[in-house]
């Protein structure tokens, strides 16, 4: 499988009351298109800002991020926006979905971003919808639904945009076991049958088990990698 | 667009209450420029073609009757009309059945002179000729025939506070015209009447007048034909000094002095605090949505799209509170026709460039009020946001 992300000495400094903190220290890393990796460490160690790395949220202080071909530092806001949502989707511990907004409409919302008709639309929303076993649910808003739904609307909208790369942070913090290894399943489908790259934060030893690659970050620094089976 | 309707009534009490705001805002500065437009009203209903020619020294003394000729003879000037101000005070029972004496403009004048220059006015023909051959006749304007509750062919009694005649204070006229005017600015409060019975009846002052309105050919002229005509009296006992209708009316408004820099002051002041409710609105909703600009921006809307969402809200909540302010406004005075005093204003209504400047302010409030929250909302870091509790 071809690589899809390709870190090079990739290095975050945050600037905080007048020191640096070197949350990502020189991290150079490959992932293959169709993997499903798990980031794990302490709280602390860079995983989310790894992750917001991968997804084109933030940029490196140094080194080079390529993703899908491109490397996100060349990339103004602007152009990573219309990256971001060509490319990548992220799942949120806190679900993060749109108060206000329905399932179905919370499915929708990215694909407003696209020239996509109605018709098109609703049959991307749907079909992401029935994926994630929610198509009697589309016409709830968020505080009518449990968490685990709430989680696989925010799935469905991810998968709404057909992306090759889907990023997670903590998607089963916030859920009991039942609905945690329900969203694991799902993922582990996307992954097998949908062939998405899937990369996940995670504190929870049984969630990373489900991933066919673990990196361990500690103090901004890649410590493990189970692909080469030795410490980095 | 969904977004931004579905943000809007997020809170509907807190959008209620904020577009209550602008509009109660928005129809108290439509209601004081209103006040403003009746104030001028004099003013803008006065025509660059007409002159009034006065004494030179003040509106107190009379100029003689006599003028008119040799004003007529000055070239340039098509008619000329020799008016007094009469000062009477109507004499007609009130709603309770008690005497009510109330105050209307009322003119002694060459009616035949006069109402040549005025096209505004409208009178119907028949009334017309019956006004001009009756010599105790008067016209009135509609309005304040409405209001005394006058007809054609009723009777009009006055009690003159400047001139008597030897049968005592009280002059009676018959009311054989009432005029209208196609002119939201024409007053159409006054009464005209003839200048010979007022003449002959007066016990002092006779054979002379306050003022004569002119007209003349070519109103890019008047200050030619003004000269003129006061370089024709210039010697004389009685010296003149001709200015436009307009610096005329003027000079009757600026006697108000500060008052319109009061009221405007209290205009401003109403707009700043329909700011400052709008502006208080959107920073507070922007800081509740804060970790939703992050989702907006993690699923690949850009900073700009941010910014438009914040600012469209921000004018809808204005553009809302102006319909109902200024809606509120124009149905008050200009469809329901409500005047808050009738004698004081004898115009009041609502001008379509006030309503300009009402879109305009709410337009500026919706933006101004929006632009603090939009830009932060813009310059925010996803990652920031998302972490935002």
């Amino acid at each position: 499988m071809p690589a899809i992300i390709e870190l090079i000495d990739a290095t975050k400094i945050y600037h905080k009351g007048g020191a640096d903190i070197r949350t990502l220290d020189e991290v150079s890393l490959t992932i293959d298109e169709g993997d499903f990796v798990a980031l794990m460490g302490p709280s602390g160690s860079g995983k989310t800002t790894l992750l917001n790395l991968l997804g084109g949220l933030d940029t490196p202080t140094s080194g080079q991020v390529l993703v899908c071909g491109q490397d996100l530092g060349a990339l103004s806001p602007r152009e990573l926006a219309g990256w971001r949502s060509d490319h990548v989707a992220y799942i949120f511990q806190a679900y993060n979905l749109l108060p206000v907004l329905t399932a179905y409409q919370n499915v929708e919302l990215p694909l407003t971003l696209l020239p996509l008709s109605r018709a098109e639309r609703r049959e991307h929303v749907e079909t992401a919808l029935r994926i994630v076993g929610l198509s009697d649910r589309m016409n709830h808003r968020p505080d009518e639904l449990s968490g685990g739904q709430e989680q696989r609307v925010a799935i469905a909208r991810a998968l709404a945009m057909d992306p090759r790369l889907l990023l997670a942070d903590e998607p089963t913090g916030d859920l009991d076991a039942h609905s945690a290894q329900e969203i694991m399943n799902l993922l582990t489908t996307l992954n097998r049958d949908h062939g998405k790259t899937i990369i996940v934060v995670t504190h929870d030893p049984k969630v990373a088990n489900t991933a066919r690659r673990q990196l361990h970050l500690e103090k901004g620094l890649l410590m493990i990698d189970t692909q080469t089976s030795v410490r980095v | 667009m969904r977004l931004l309707l579905l943000n809007l009534f997020r809170k509907p009490l807190r959008t209620f209450l904020t577009v209550f705001g602008v509009s109660v805002a928005l129809f108290l500065f439509c209601f004081l420029e209103a006040v403003l437009e009746a104030f001028n009203a004099g003013v803008n209903m006065a025509d660059a073609s007409r002159l009034v020619v006065q004494h030179k020294e003040s509106l107190s003394f009379q100029l003689p009757l006599a003028y008119k000729s040799l004003i007529l003879q000055t070239e340039g000037v098509t008619h000329s009309a020799g008016a007094v101000w009469f000062g009477g005070l109507s004499q007609e029972p009130g709603p309770d059945g008690k005497k009510n004496e109330e105050f209307f403009p009322q003119f002694a004048m060459d009616l035949a002179s006069y109402l040549p220059m005025y096209p505004e006015i409208k009178i119907p023909r028949d009334q017309l000729e019956n006004l001009m051959k009756d010599q105790a006749g008067c016209v009135m304007g509609s309005k304040i025939a409405e209001r005394l509750n006058k007809k054609v062919g009723d009777k009009l009694t006055l009690r003159c506070t400047i001139w008597a005649q030897p049968k005592g204070e009280l002059w009676d006229f018959n009311v054989d015209a009432i005029y209208t005017s196609a002119s939201p600015t024409f007053d159409q409060t006054m009464m005209f009447f003839h200048y010979k019975y007022f003449d002959e009846a007066r016990i002092f002052g006779k054979g002379g007048v306050g003022i004569f309105i002119t007209s003349i050919t070519d109103a890019s002229r008047y200050q030619e034909v003004a000269s003129q005509i006061d370089s024709r009296f210039q010697n004389s006992p009685f010296e003149t000094r001709t200015v436009t209708e307009k610096a005329f009316n003027m000079s009757f408004v600026s006697m108000l002095g500060n008052l319109q820099l009061l009221m405007r002051s209290i205009g401003t002041a109403v707009v700043l605090t329909m700011l400052l409710v709008s502006a208080n609105t959107m920073m507070m909703a922007a800081r509740e949505r804060t970790r939703e600009m992050g989702i907006l921006k993690s699923i690949g809307f850009t900073d700009s799209h941010v910014f438009w969402l914040l600012i469209g809200e921000s004018m809808a909540i204005a553009m809302l509170g102006g319909i109902f302010g200024a809606g509120s406004a124009v149905l008050v005075a200009n469809v329901i026709g409500y005047n808050p005093k009738p004698d004081f204003f004898p115009v009041f209504y609502l001008p379509a460039r006030t309503l300009l400047s009402a879109f305009l302010i709410v337009a500026a409030t919706g933006l101004v009020s929006g632009l603090v929250p939009a830009i932060t909302g813009m310059r925010l870091k996803a990652t920031e946001a998302l972490r935002s509790v």
